[in-house]
């Protein structure tokens, strides 16, 4: 057979039908366009004292109805606005505390079937150098990301292709588990690995769950039916939109129980995506009991030959990114918000110290195997789009630690249990953020003494002391001594020690 | 809905009942996990903590005991081969 035929034959065995039916109510999935229009419609002009109410059940780390993020979403006033962001940064403060979670995106793949019209990867854009890693590769990029940088946490991303379909990825999972590399004082491994790929079938995701995948996150890109059939084109597998859909239905369902939402946002309406991802995590929640454990937000960005970008009428300001951001937070409170480093630093900056997320990447290099291969120009011919913010891990620690944030390179709720339904009840009672706080000292003490510059080493020795007063005072003294025990321990070299 | 895990809803009954008893008993949270390569993914126990560090206990190459408050439970070793015969019965 030739390597289209094999190709077509593989496109048209990866839907399953039935496994997008059975989550269908009478037959409808569950985003409503005119249904969502009708809500933000009905709740134009809320009085400021019915959006206060509505703040402090998101305090109360309660998913909000749809009804109330329409309302939110058609804040007028300024200082109404103010105080939203205030009640996303204290939802953040209660369920994550102090902490902003660092990763970094590692490219396997750009071969891809599908034809996204924003995406430079897409099947037709003849510019882009097309290329899929070795595993040999794999390993070089994960020593150098946990080796030399010390990355503990990554996501990989790949195009959709028969060459890089789910034995690839398994292979590649358990290839970047097994690479442990000697640092200044200990050693560097990555201990938790997400995966951003296509949609797949149950029995593909029960494949991943067996290596130990992190989060399964996967973007809808846009929930606006039309939208989405209109950039992804007809004949391709992407185009259908339901399969996309009920994705992480299905990862659930396999037991995967950590899984991440996310829109492309420029593709539609931010408001109707918003109101889109609050459907598809109460979905998830009415389905299975158990919440997005990430909601990313990125914008449309530059890609090679992609000028479909340019044109978009639906691209977001600044202004009302970090109002779509605040909204989200106080949507699902629950959850972890990515920023990512798509976003210039200024915006960054500027989005971080409202402190409303959790998560964001840092000496991010998205070429395929651009790690290991030291370029420090974006090469935008191997990159799905360019990035923003390409600042080094160092510097990004160094800035959250002056901004009075602790970087935590924490993953340990995923190997003790701390996930699907425990992870939802601790975190909607506050309870996770002492262990985010815990293990964000502990893993932070690890880095400075294996990575940190002098200059990131002094701005992280203050917050971390600041930190562990704080603790002594949140926590049992029974807990804060073991917190100093593994301190120490982990000061003497000993690495990996958590709660 | 229910996950298409490989656990029935008898065995997860079962191990919550385990657990609810330690709790009664001794005061000490516990909970069960699946072993997936590094992931320990939860499958049933108590969704309260103690913030301590946990302690896994291993059962076979598939399922642990986590509680980060062993020294609490007198009858850990009566507990593991409880649990261990449940497991047992699910092959």
């Amino acid at each position: 057979m030739t390597t289209a035929l094999l190709e077509k034959s593989w496109i048209e065995s990866v839907i399953k039908e039935e496994e997008i039916t059975k989550y269908m109510d009478n037959g409808k999935d569950f985003i409503n366009d005119e249904e969502i229009w009708e809500k933000l419609k009905n709740n134009e002009n809320s009085e400021p004292s019915r959006v206060r109410e509505i703040m402090a059940k998101s305090l109360s780390i309660e998913t909000l109805e749809p009804d109330e993020t329409a309302a939110l979403l058609n804040v007028k006033d300024p200082e109404l606005w103010e105080e939203i962001f205030e009640t996303a940064r204290q939802i953040k403060k209660k369920v994550y505390d102090n902490r902003i979670v660092t990763f970094a995106p590692l490219y396997l793949g750009n071969l891809c079937v599908n034809n996204c019209l924003y995406c430079g990867f897409r099947r037709d854009n003849h510019v882009i150098k097309r290329r899929v890693l070795t595993f040999e590769e794999i390993e070089r990029e994960t020593e150098v990301l946990a080796g030399q940088i010390g990355h503990k946490r990554l996501i990989i991303s790949l195009g959709e292709h028969p060459r890089t379909s789910v034995h690839y990825i398994t292979k590649a999972l358990e290839t970047i588990y097994s690479v442990k590399v000697p640092t200044k004082r200990g050693y560097g491994q990555i201990r938790r690995v997400n995966v951003n790929a296509a949609p797949m079938s149950i029995e593909d995701l029960k494949k991943l769950k067996e290596v130990g995948i992190g989060t399964y996150q996967v973007f809808q890109e846009t929930y606006h039916h039309e939208t989405y059939a209109n950039v992804h084109p007809e004949g391709t597998l992407k185009h259908n939109y339901q399969w996309r859909l009920y994705c992480h239905h299905r990862a659930l369902e396999a037991g995967v129980d950590d899984v991440g939402l996310g829109v492309l946002f420029g593709l539609y309406d931010w408001r109707f995506e918003v109101m889109a991802l609050l459907y598809h995590s109460r979905d998830l929640e009415k389905k299975f009991g158990i919440g997005p454990h990430t909601i990313s937000f990125p914008r449309l960005e530059p890609a090679a030959n992609t000028p479909f970008i340019q044109e978009s009428k639906y691209k977001v300001s600044d202004e009302d990114f970090k109002k779509l951001i605040a909204v989200i937070r106080l949507s699902v409170p629950y959850t972890g918000m990515i920023l990512t480093a798509r976003e210039p630093a200024h915006v960054r900056r500027e989005i971080i110290a409202s402190g409303m997320i959790t998560q964001t990447d840092a000496s991010t290099r998205i070429g395929i195997g651009a790690y290991s291969d030291r370029y420090t120009e974006q090469e935008l011919e191997r990159q799905q789009f360019q990035i923003g913010d390409p600042r080094s891990l160092d510097e990004v620690v160094r800035e959250l630690a002056e901004m009075g944030y602790i970087t935590s390179f924490c993953t340990a709720g995923y190997r003790c249990g701390r996930t699907g339904e425990r992870i939802m009840t601790l975190l909607k009672t506050g309870k996770e953020g002492i262990f985010c706080k815990l293990n964000a000292v502990l893993t932070f003490r690890e880095w400075l003494d294996d990575f940190a510059s002098e200059q990131t080493k002094a701005a992280g020795e203050r917050i971390i002391q600041q930190e562990i007063e704080e603790l002594k005072e949140k926590v049992p003294p029974k807990v804060f001594d073991n917190l100093l025990e593994y301190y120490r321990r982990i000061q003497n070299g000993e690495r990996d020690l958590y709660f | 809905m229910e996950k298409g895990i490989c656990i029935s809803n008898d065995l997860t009954k079962k191990l919550n009942e385990i657990a609810d008893f330690v709790k009664q008993k001794y005061g000490a949270h516990i909970w069960f996990v699946e072993i997936l390569g590094k992931r320990h993914s939860y499958i049933a126990g108590h969704r309260e903590d103690s913030f301590l560090p946990p302690e896994v206990v291993y059962l076979n190459e598939r399922y642990a005991i986590v509680s980060n408050e062993w020294e609490k439970i007198h009858e850990k070793d009566e507990i593991l081969l409880k649990v261990k015969s449940l497991l047992g019965e699910q092959k």
